[in-house]
């Protein structure tokens, strides 16, 4: 067991970081988040000068940590470009990964994922967005709510239902998986205003009124849908834990910071006891964090996944972030709140909810190390 | 509940469905407008302390009011309590009626108790003129503004001030939060013993703090509540899910044991630790409340158009700008061991 980086990961680091020095100034970060405006221009050069490399899932994984710990809004939106792509990896044929996954990995497209509906995102199965055989294509019919990317994406991945349940119990039968052109006639785009942090990544409301998409944009195979789907959150959710444990470590880099700087000290220059046990608490939070969630992307990259451990990073690292941000604000006071740090604790809440609110991560432990018996 | 504070009761569900629910995004982004800071002094809402400086200021009503703005608009209430800790330190006639009835407005900087020594800029008098730079102001858009010199006296800066770039706004973002910047020989002295007399004051904030916080957590609550029995996930209503309902359940539970506590306190004349008590719960209820119920609505928790979100970023707002968890356990550990405790 070695918990040290090779050495190429640890320059992943560094380009992050110095990536996240040169281009996310506090000016553009405010003005990302107040706005609520995509960093086109800050995405567009962190193509150019291919931060991710996705040749490396390592890589990509202490990228999204690293940048996500300067300012979560930016980190998410230069790292989401290619949200769903794996899921041509995996299932979708050699023309789709030539023409669709190929131009995302090179900085060229941006793709969208589109599950949740406005009835539901928990219940992936519930979903109601209906394709239906007609001629040469599909007819999609229906719509996506809080999709990312959603105003700047190239392509979506959509999931819909494409033959009825075979019974209530097995709704999660007859979903297929569709690219859509965001493009096309009949597909209407609304961006959603006012969220509560991560408000440079765009958010959108997706509306299908009969969009044709051609045969061949079916992702694998018809009534597969909800298996790729969940494949797919299987290795997401360990981006979404990197992402939390970008966030904590944050905020524990600003509680520390605050420490040196501001923080009272006793008459033999020692800090209060409180602050010392929440640092401690926190900076053990952000370990502990690490740790699971490096352990699950070696399982994944190993193509071993384990959706138990994966589950378990997604929901710990959220809880941390909130807890982490939380806490921080509190003992920093003032300065806290009039800090970064008030974004990051806007912007941690969203890991509670996106990709399986930590409520389903919980069930899905469980439920698994009941049927297989064990992490 | 005594009949007297159900008909405050009464007044301000009515003011609020009438002026407030149906601008509440505006109220709490923008700005709430003078002709509505008017409507709301026209309640008496602004003056409902009394004079602090003479005794024990009456917080009772206040906080009967406090408590039922900030169930639509946490910032309205927020506003109120502002006012009212501004015209309980001050007396010239001509400047109280103005902010009484709306036409003005004052703010007292608290955040000389809450951040460290020489952490919250510097006001010096010399030559009759009042110079230099005050952090943290909020309230920092009003006409007139309570704080405290180096040197230690309370004063009153009539004009001669400017408030600088907003600072961050995580809650009550219709409120002035900033810097100002201060060459004044406008001004009055208040008192000589001006930290003394602004603790007195934010002392006597506690349980109208309190008020705030649990008018919070019961408007964030009934929304979780409302929310939970209509939304359906995998073929059930939300409140049938135990991680949710139990969750919520419990924080009521301890909600409707605040209130019960809160209502005993106002009915009686608190000590200064049972007021403390309140405050340090309640702070802490909100802010869980408000996450609990973030969670309930999923996604659309997130936006601001389920008027959930604005509850999640006030309670944190609050529990930074009228707290400050180190200083007040301090105080409240010691009054609870009876002798000095918390300190090393
Ligand atoms: C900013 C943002 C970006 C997003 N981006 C995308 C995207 O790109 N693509 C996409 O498809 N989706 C996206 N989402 C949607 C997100 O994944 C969903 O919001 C999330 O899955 C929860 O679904 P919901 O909002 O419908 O909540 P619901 O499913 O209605 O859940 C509400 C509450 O019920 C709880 N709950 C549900 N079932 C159970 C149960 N069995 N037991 C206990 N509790 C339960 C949940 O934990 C939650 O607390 C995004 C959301 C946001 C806010």
């Amino acid at each position: 067991m070695d918990f040290e980086l090779s050495d190429d990961i640890k320059e992943a680091v560094v380009k992050a970081k110095e990536f996240a020095n040169k281009y996310f100034t506090e000016e553009v970060a405010e003005k990302s988040d107040f706005n609520e405006e995509f960093p086109t221009e800050i995405v567009a050069i962190s193509k150019k000068e291919k931060v991710l490399d996705f040749s490396n899932p390592w890589k990509v994984l202490v990228t999204i940590e690293e940048l996500v710990r300067r300012d979560p809004g930016l980190g998410i939106s230069v790292t989401i470009s290619a949200f769903g792509a794996e899921i041509f990896m995996f299932f979708g044929n050699d023309a789709q990964k030539e023409k669709y996954m190929n131009p995302v990995f090179a900085g060229k497209r941006t793709l969208g994922l589109g599950v949740t509906e406005a009835g539901g995102g928990s219940d992936v199965a519930g979903i109601k967005c209906e394709a239906r055989l007609d001629g040469d294509s599909y007819v999609l019919n229906g719509g996506k709510m809080f999709i990312s990317n959603g105003q700047i994406a190239d392509h979506f991945l959509v999931l819909a239902r494409t033959s009825p349940p075979p019974s209530p119990e097995k709704k999660h039968k007859g979903l297929s998986v569709f690219v859509v052109d965001s493009k096309s006639p009949g597909f209407a785009i609304n961006k959603l205003h006012g969220k509560l942090g991560v408000r440079a990544t765009n958010t959108a409301e997706l509306i299908f009124d009969n969009v044709r998409v051609p045969k061949e944009d079916m992702v694998g195979e018809e009534g597969k849908g909800f298996y790729y789907i969940m494949t797919f959150f299987n290795i997401s959710r360990i981006y979404v834990a990197a992402q939390g444990l970008g966030i904590a470590h944050g905020a524990l880099d600003r509680l520390l910071e605050y420490s040196k700087k501001y923080a009272p000290v006793s008459e033999t220059g020692e800090l209060s006891e409180n602050l010392q046990l929440a640092i401690a608490e926190i900076a053990t939070r952000v370990e502990a964090t690490r740790n699971i969630t490096y352990k699950a992307a070696s399982y994944l990259f190993k193509f071993t996944p384990n959706p138990i451990v994966t589950s378990m990073a997604k929901f710990y690292a959220a809880e941390s972030a909130v807890f982490a941000t939380k806490r921080a604000i509190e003992l920093m006071s003032l300065h806290g709140l009039t800090s970064d740090l008030e974004r990051f604790f806007r912007d941690a809440k969203i890991l509670d909810i996106w990709e399986g609110t930590t409520e389903v991560e919980k069930l899905i432990i469980t439920r698994m190390m009941l049927k297989e018996g064990g992490a | 509940m005594e009949e007297e504070y159900e008909i405050l009761e009464n007044t301000v569900k009515d003011f609020n469905a009438k002026y407030v629910e149906n601008n509440s995004l505006k109220f709490e982004n923008e700005s709430m407008g003078k002709e509505f800071v008017k409507l709301l002094a026209d309640q008496g809402f602004f003056s409902m302390m009394g004079q602090s400086g003479e005794g024990a200021a009456d917080v009772k009503t206040l906080s009967v009011v406090l408590e039922n703005l900030a169930k639509s608009v946490p910032a309205v209430a927020v506003k109120t309590l502002l006012a009212n800790s501004f015209l309980s330190l001050v007396n010239d006639p001509k400047i109280t009626e103005a902010v009484a009835n709306g036409s003005k407005s004052g703010t007292v900087t608290f955040s000389d108790l809450l951040v460290g020594p020489g952490q919250n800029g510097s006001l010096l008098l010399s030559d009759g003129k009042i110079k230099g730079e005050k952090q943290f102001v909020f309230g920092s858009d009003s006409d007139f503004i309570v704080t405290l010199l180096d040197t230690g006296e309370l004063v009153l800066l009539k004009s001669g001030f400017t408030a600088g770039k907003k600072l961050k706004r995580l809650g009550f973002r219709s409120i002035g939060f900033s810097a100002v910047s201060v060459n004044s020989s406008d001004y009055d002295v208040l008192s000589k013993e001006g930290r003394k007399v602004l603790e007195k004051l934010y002392d006597q904030l506690s349980i109208p703090v309190a008020a705030i916080s649990l008018g919070m957590s019961e408007a964030v609550s009934q929304k979780g509540l409302d929310y939970a029995k209509v939304r359906t996930a995998f073929g059930h209503y939300l409140k049938d899910f135990q991680p949710l309902a139990f969750e919520l359940t419990s924080l009521i539970a301890e909600m409707e044991i605040l209130k019960r506590y809160f209502e005993g306190l106002i009915s009686t004349s608190p000590s200064r630790k049972e007021a403390m008590f309140l405050k340090h719960k309640a702070l802490a209820l909100a802010k869980d409340i408000s996450k609990t119920s973030l969670q309930i609505h999923g996604g659309y928790g997130y936006l601001e158009d389920f008027g959930i979100e604005k509850f999640y970023r006030d309670s944190m707002a609050l529990s930074v700008l009228f707290h400050n968890e180190e200083h007040e356990m301090e105080d409240l550990s010691t009054l609870v061991f009876e002798t000095k405790a918390g300190f090393v």
